[in-house]
């Protein structure tokens, strides 16, 4: 009973982590319709980009954070400026071609600048744990479960009462409406892929302040595929929802059947969800159904 | 088919013939005496090299009639590879089966899971596909690293040499021969695939499958037919593999291979024959001249390089070409050569 409250609050809080990473997606999919198939190698990069600021360069907390959203800003904008604005109107092959270019760019990137695989982050939590009943958790899977739920209310409000959010999500409904609007189309694809990179960064930081920089990160990324397909493309509410689905999903099936089965069937749920959903409901909880007309 | 100027057709045969004039015939035959008589002067190095650039061309075929032709994108194409050199290592390896049996029964064993993973093809397209090869990636890999009873788990499995009837393929020559023989079988069989009624019907349904179903195409069978003939290339190139390599383990197998996979279909061109062919070689070629020339070289110029640059620089340099080769030639290189070509027979009047 108390392994069950474990794996629960454990797959609630990394599935949030998942469900803000996946956040990142939905964005860039709602807005410009291209899928980011290097979400995982984002992921990487950004907690390698903290390690480099917090422990190499030794800044302090604060600033090595406020750096590293720099420069994930700086990341989103330089990817949408150099490989996706001359692809504006192409077939969605070469839209998703281009970002798993641009992933095996930044896995090799990461490899040139940090050639040791593995690494740690210094604690961002203190490592004191708590306990909520029989249970045992640590701070920092409470820290990340709450960070990431009090992102997923800012973003909310912020696209509803911001009008640059309003103005993305108009962007997402008809673009050439927006055009005829008046709003530069390629602002917003250049800020909703620097919210994504912003995103990722924070999910990347908070995942690796839980288990360690390694790139089972790019992994992470491919989680949170699962996330949004099982919680639709395009909406972020399937987000939030599919997220510790997955992560109760992951843990609770990982914890009981890992005796049962193989030990790492924890590593393959997502997927075979992922299969499972294409196969049933291929749109998602909250996905739009696409209805082609021809 | 564009011809030289003057050459006409007046038979069918004619119409339809893949080499239509003399000098088409004379490059051919010299082309291949050419290639065949190699191994007396490459050294095992090159033969090394031609051996793998043989058995990628044979996947990137396979992959090309999916996503090049048909018009499913498909991430996961070294898991079916892994697939068809498993296979063929149980079956010559435990179990004792001839390689002629053990190349079929690859290709077979690759061709129906490709075809279980491309079930979904029929209820999504595009990037939700490409989610569920990747996906399709995972699980293959997860299931040879863990199905230890079977495939060895990761450790690793040994695999015997080919052996045709007593004769046995050890040295990189005979594997040449045997690579070649059958690239060329596969580029043939893939070639005049295109040609047929089954080609015209994937070119169909990659451009609007709608449209290509209110004509009267069974999507079901064709989608998945398509998937059926490009992991069965892809099993025969795993066979081809394992045999060549002797050790399989399931990190040869990853998803950055993969994505290099789809890299090189694009690189060189979808949807045409030669496509894969420049593409294999470009990118393999690009791999080697890396490896072996180039980063000794910086390596020992400028010592003061940082330590992760052999490793790192190139999945850098690929990602790089794939955006570059998207962003500035997105048909191709296979593109830029029948430019070159009708500029050729057109001149001085090619503008």
């Amino acid at each position: 009973m108390a392994e069950l409250l474990q794996f629960i609050i454990t797959g609630i809080t990394v599935g949030m982590v998942y469900a803000l990473i996946g956040l990142g997606f939905v964005l860039i999919w709602k807005s410009s319709n291209v899928a980011n198939l290097a979400l995982g190698q984002l992921v990487l990069i950004s907690s390698w980009f903290t390690y480099g600021m917090l422990v190499q360069a030794k800044f302090p907390l604060w600033l090595g954070f406020i750096l590293v959203i720099l420069f994930a800003l700086a990341l989103g904008w330089l990817t949408e400026r150099i490989a996706l604005r001359p692809l504006i109107a192409q077939p969605i092959l070469s839209l998703i071609t281009v970002t798993l270019g641009l992933g095996y760019f930044i896995e090799g990137l990461v490899t040139f600048i940090w050639p040791w695989s593995v690494d740690t982050l210094p604690p961002l939590f203190s490592t004191e744990p708590l306990h909520i009943g029989p249970t045992v958790v640590s701070q920092e899977y409470l820290g990340a479960a709450a960070i990431s739920l009090a992102l997923f209310i800012l973003l909310t409000l912020y696209f509803r009462y911001n009008k640059m959010g309003i103005a993305m999500r108009a962007t997402a409904d008809d673009q050439f409406a927006v055009q005829a609007c008046g709003i530069p189309v390629t602002t917003i694809f250049s800020t909703s892929w620097m919210f994504a990179c912003v995103v990722a960064a924070i999910g990347g930081i908070l995942m690796s302040s839980i288990g360690g920089i390694t790139y089972g990160l790019v992994e992470t990324g491919l989680k949170s595929f699962s996330v949004v397909i099982l919680g639709g493309l395009d909406s972020f509410i399937g987000a939030i929802v599919a997220g510790p689905i997955i992560g109760l999903a992951e843990n609770i099936g990982g914890g009981f059947l890992t005796p049962l089965t193989w030990p790492g069937v924890k590593d393959i749920i997502p997927f075979i969800i992922i299969i499972i959903v294409l196969f049933v409901k291929p749109y998602g909880l909250f996905g739009e159904v696409r209805i082609e007309r021809i | 088919m564009e011809l030289p100027c003057g050459v006409r057709n007046y038979t069918y045969e004619q119409d339809m013939a893949i080499i239509r004039t003399k000098t088409q015939w004379g490059l051919f035959i010299g082309f291949l005496i050419l290639l065949f008589t190699c191994p007396l002067y490459w050294s095992n190095y090159w033969l090394s090299v031609a051996n793998l650039v043989g058995i990628t061309l044979i996947a990137a075929t396979g992959l090309n009639i999916l996503t090049g032709y048909c018009g499913q994108l498909s991430i996961g194409h070294v898991s079916f590879i892994a697939v068809g050199a498993y296979t063929t290592a149980i079956l010559t390896g435990k179990l004792g089966l001839p390689f002629p049996a053990a190349l079929i029964c690859s290709g077979f064993s690759a061709g129906f899971i490709g075809l279980i993973f491309g079930i979904p093809s029929l209820r999504v397209k595009g990037f939700y596909l490409a989610i569920a090869t990747i996906a399709a990636q995972f699980i293959i890999i997860w299931v040879i690293n863990h199905w230890s009873a079977l495939t060895g788990g990761f450790l690793g499995i040994m695999v015997p040499y080919a052996s045709i009837g007593g004769f046995v393929f050890k040295s990189e020559a005979s594997m040449f021969y045997l690579i070649m023989a059958i690239a060329f079988i596969g580029l043939f069989y893939a070639k005049n695939l295109a040609r047929t009624k089954v080609g015209r019907v994937f070119v169909a349904i990659r451009d609007n499958d709608l449209a290509a179903e209110v004509m009267g195409v069974n999507l079901f069978y064709y989608k998945l037919l398509a998937f059926f003939i490009g992991c069965f290339f892809a099993g025969i190139a795993g066979c081809l593999f394992a045999h060549w390599v002797g050790f399989l383990n399931a990190e040869q197998f990853s998803l950055g291979e993969s994505i290099l996979y789809v890299g090189m279909i694009i690189i060189g061109g979808l949807g045409t024959t030669l496509g894969p062919i420049l593409g294999v070689v470009f990118v393999r070629l690009l791999q080697q001249l890396l490896s072996v020339w180039v980063i000794p070289f910086m390596g020992a110029a400028f010592p003061l390089l940082p330590a992760g640059f052999t490793t790192g620089l190139a999945p850098m340099l690929f990602g790089v070409a794939i955006i570059l080769f998207l962003v500035l030639e997105p048909r191709g290189i296979a593109h830029r050569w029948a430019l070159f070509k009708a500029a050729y027979r057109l001149w001085p009047f090619s503008y």
